[in-house]
């Protein structure tokens, strides 16, 4: 776990001209990702994600910096350094509906330089794998949302690239179709050895399934830790009290810090208290007040209330 | 290396023609499309006669002119599809250059435009009695004018990755392309200033030289010595290396921009 598979460099990229005005969509990021990471990398709409995952892919050249994948410079050899990279994007289809889920892998494979039975025999596990084999020669316009998301992410791996860059691969996807994505991403990490970059809006997601992440604000990269500690650094004692029945106002009032919430007739405070003997105290204020107590919760914060914590409630900055 | 490049191009190829085959109805009803637009175009070019004497000739820049059509279509067109599908970035992550993953889809093309210039050949022969001379001679020439039609698709497919706009001028170009290579109109009938444009383009001169070998029955020594073949040859080779060029520096320009995948 000591080289960096995946290393960028000063990594920039501006778009526009003096005369158009110049935006700066990736500033300066540097950033080593380990074999055998599920890395995710996120972000709010616009904060230069996708820039940086096609500056690795080779799909946009940088406006200065270096992305090298196992040790090959995209920017020197960009042929050698694609045949180790596949990769899902966002808001495309990525693979060509009018043909078969067979015939898409073959086509993906020839690409990649891939041809005879070893493509035949890779693009047959992988379609067993994604539990589409019965489906191989329908078309993929026929599929589901989901099952053309299994082709594209098979189409990814003909190759058996050893990094996959997944892009917002659960986008418009449902609940079922989403929990089937997320076991193949885990899968890929735990039983193909890939190195995966992920980057998703779904925040529980990355939390479940990522090592690591880093987070990404104007182009810049705002923390970068695995997600324990990511975690641990926001970690404060937070509770969540449920009582019956709604509260007056200036009881709501008397609580300060504390939020007060009706939830279906009931009431539920939350938020940070350190000492036991605050806990013990506020029991106390909610008996006097007559109120029943339901339940006390100890809650611990989650990657959302991070992200939230740094880019909304914080400057942005970063840790 | 090499074969790597022959797998993918191999491979593109496969693809193209699968997507041809399923949509064989619409490439049937472009094929009924052409063979009407021929008729018509003949029809009212020839004063209200259809001559199979004459026909003949306008038939075989026509079919050149098909190679031209179809194949700009297909590479610009092509693109532009795999833009809005979203396959044109995952075609632009295969090791090998995307100009060389466009050959394969090239190549397809060829071979269903001579599927449907066969069945063209076959329909106005049925049709109107139109014979046309069938010698060897005009394979190397429609080969080397194909060669020419390739790299001209190679400019328009690569303005395409650079301004997404050029999609609207491909039919104006393609109908601009039928009337001035000297398929319906004589070159030497042109306005001298016209008559220069349309020596430019990538199919007149093949069509200058298909009618030499087939119609007249000159040898391929006979044009080479009297200079046409020579000039196609040039004109071909001119064009290929300037659609490698522009190809390559729209391609770069695209993924400066990072616009390879918009449409």
């Amino acid at each position: 776990m000591n080289t960096a598979f995946v290393q960028l460099r000063g990594l920039r990229k501006s778009y526009g001209t003096a005369r158009t005005g110049i935006v700066a969509a990736v500033q300066g990021i540097d950033l080593d990702i380990h074999a055998g990471q599920l890395f995710g990398f996120l972000g709010a709409n616009g904060a230069g994600k996708t820039t940086t995952i096609k500056m690795i892919c080779g799909l946009i050249r940088p406006t200065a910096g270096t992305v090298s994948v196992d040790g090959v410079d995209i920017g020197r050899r960009r042929g050698a350094a694609m045949q180790r990279v596949g990769a899902v994007l966002e808001g495309t289809r990525n693979i060509h509906w009018p043909l078969s889920a067979w015939d898409n892998l073959l086509y993906f494979g020839h690409l990649k330089g891939m041809f005879g039975h070893t493509l035949r025999a890779r693009a047959e596990r992988l379609l067993r794998m994604l539990e589409l084999w019965d489906r191989r020669d329908d078309l993929v316009g026929t599929f589901s949302r989901g099952m053309q998301q299994k082709v594209a992410i098979g189409c990814a791996l003909i190759a058996d690239p050893p990094l996959v860059m997944l892009d917002e691969p659960t986008l418009g996807l449902d609940v079922l179709a989403v929990v089937a994505v997320r076991r193949l991403i885990k899968a890929l990490v735990e039983d193909e050895g890939k190195t995966v970059i992920l980057t998703t809006h779904q925040l529980d997601m990355a939390e479940a399934l990522c090592d690591r992440v880093a987070i990404i604000n104007k182009g810049r990269i705002v923390t970068d830790q695995p997600v324990a500690s990511l975690l641990a650094l926001f970690r404060e004692k937070t509770y969540r009290i449920k009582v019956e029945g709604c509260l007056t106002e200036t009881a709501v009032a008397s609580f300060g810090d504390v939020n007060v919430a009706t939830v279906n007739g009931d009431t539920v405070l939350h938020g940070p208290i350190d000492q036991a003997e605050d806990l013990y105290d506020l029991v106390a204020r909610l008996r006097v007040l007559g109120v029943r107590l339901l339940s006390v919760q100890e809650t611990e914060p989650s990657l959302e209330d991070v992200f939230l914590q740094l880019l909304v409630a914080g400057d942005g900055e970063g840790v | 290396m090499m074969r790597t490049l022959l797998v993918v191009v191999s491979g593109e190829m496969r693809k193209a023609l699968l997507m041809a085959w399923t949509y064989k109805t619409n490439t049937l009803i472009g094929l009924f499309t052409l063979g009407f637009i021929f008729i018509g175009i003949a029809f009212f070019v020839q004063g209200g006669v259809l001559d199979p004497a004459v026909l003949v000739t306008t038939l075989l820049g026509y079919l050149v002119w098909m190679y031209a059509a179809l194949a700009v279509g297909d590479l610009s067109g092509g693109l532009g599809r795999e833009m809005q599908a979203g396959t044109l970035e995952q075609m632009a992550m295969s090791p090998v250059p995307l100009g060389i993953v466009l050959l394969g889809r090239a190549l397809a093309n060829l071979v269903i435009t001579t599927v449907q210039v066969v069945l063209m050949v076959v329909a106005m022969s049925l049709l109107f009695g139109i014979r046309l001379p069938l010698r060897w001679e005009m394979v190397p020439v429609l080969a080397l004018t194909w060669v020419g039609i390739l790299g001209f698709g190679y400019v328009i497919a690569g303005a395409m990755l650079v301004l997404k706009q050029v999609g609207s001028f491909t039919g104006l170009l393609n109908n601009a392309l039928a009337f001035l290579n000297g398929s319906f109109l004589p070159v030497e009938d042109m306005p001298g200033w016209l008559a220069s444009v349309s020596r430019t383009l990538p199919t007149t001169q093949g069509v200058v030289v298909l009618r030499k070998v087939t119609l007249s029955g000159d040898s391929l020594s006979a044009v080479w010595r009297e200079g046409s073949l020579v000039g196609l040859l040039i004109h071909s080779a001119c064009y290929v290396v300037v659609g490698g060029l522009v190809f390559g520096i729209c391609e770069r320009h695209a993924r400066e921009r990072g616009t390879l995948g918009q449409y």
